[in-house]
């Protein structure tokens, strides 16, 4: 079972992750078409901004966005986005085991550069859970599969965190690590977290309003 | 005579027929409720949510979950006490003016507009050039 966990389980759960979603784009792009009319995007003037009115241009963009509505969530939900996928693959003890296992690696971040970053990632999770416990309206729509969701999203930082700093016993933290991030590879293309994949395809692909292409395809 | 037919002109409710339409856009709405995020950010893009007081359910999402998202996780088997009540959900909280913002991009007037036409299909429509507007809930 141990042995499982750390050998054919792993490829097991990255066969399911890349199949899933190439199954998940297949369909998509089975239920959508390309249609004839698009919604009109955006026009953009293409002259040539300084520097200084870019910037200026850029945050006066914001206001249209949830950053003038709920800050906080913003800077919260951004930050935790980017470091969930920029922590484990920049990784230095992911990409040795990689280097030894396939002789490729990916430049990484210095140890002590991650560990803050994991910690980072695991306040944003607190307040996600805050959150849900205590604000009335996500309260209203949450149920018990949003938390087993962020759960599954917490376990491998977590355990991850736990591992790098040698807390309780290092082999059973380890093999919690692994399980918990092929757990969370399994169930990203089949719950909710395959929004990792449909953000894109929604805003982009899918003519609406607030796309953030051209959007020339519909349902 | 009366008595015996209590319901007389109100036809049951045809499952096999909201089945029927949900399984006609089930690939995408199913992806919709699947991928909400349930993170209620779509709470301020509706004007009735900011109207209310902040209500909860005004919510877009809300809205969305508890009409269509109960009708795919009944798999259509609903009674028409169910339907009524979302009869306010889809007509009363939502006016379907579209200006709701999801950030992963659902179209969440879409989901309602379809609630609608399922209610529909079932005689469940808010009727009001019959009945006063403060009681066709």
């Amino acid at each position: 079972m141990y042995d499982f966990i750390r050998g054919q389980l792993i490829s097991i759960a990255f066969v399911i992750f890349i199949l899933g979603l190439i199954f998940q784009l297949i369909q998509f792009f089975k239920l959508t078409r390309k249609k004839e009319w698009v919604y009109p995007p955006l026009e953009i003037k293409s002259e040539k901004k300084s520097a200084r009115r870019w910037v200026g241009f850029c945050l006066a963009s914001l206001n249209g966005t949830l950053w003038k509505t709920d800050p906080l969530m913003t800077i919260m939900t951004s930050v935790f986005h980017v470091f969930l996928i920029v922590v484990p693959i920049f990784l230095l003890g992911h990409n040795i085991l990689l280097d030894q296992s396939w002789g490729l690696g990916l430049w990484s971040l210095p140890e002590s550069i991650t560990d803050v970053l994991t910690v980072v990632v695991l306040i944003c999770v607190a307040f996600f859970l805050a959150r849900r416990l205590f604000l009335a309206r996500v309260r209203a729509i949450t149920t018990l599969y949003d938390y087993v969701i962020l759960l599954i999203a917490l376990a491998p930082f977590l355990t991850g965190y736990f591992a790098y700093h040698q807390w309780f016993n290092y082999d059973t933290v380890m093999t919690l690590h692994i399980l918990a991030g092929e757990l969370m590879l399994i169930t990203i293309p089949f719950t909710k977290l395959g929004h990792m994949l449909f953000f894109f395809l929604y805003r982009f692909l899918i003519g609406n309003e607030y796309s953030f292409a051209k959007g020339a395809r519909a349902w | 005579m009366e008595n015996s037919m209590p319901n007389q002109g109100v036809k049951p409710v045809d499952t096999k027929q909201i089945k029927e339409m949900l399984n006609r856009k089930k690939g995408k709405m199913k992806r919709y409720l699947s991928h909400c995020a349930h993170c209620s950010l779509c709470a301020e893009s509706c004007f009735l949510y900011m109207e209310h007081h902040k209500d909860p359910q005004y919510m877009p999402s809300y809205k969305a979950i508890h009409s269509l998202g109960k009708l795919y996780r009944k798999r259509g088997k609903v009674d028409r006490k169910l339907l009524t009540e979302m009869k306010g959900i889809v007509w009363k909280n939502c006016v379907l003016c579209g200006r709701c913002y999801c950030p992963i991009g659902i179209h969440i007037p879409g989901m309602i507009a379809f609630a609608r036409s399922i209610l529909r299909s079932q005689d469940v429509y808010p009727q009001l050039d019959e009945v006063s507007s403060e009681s066709w809930l």
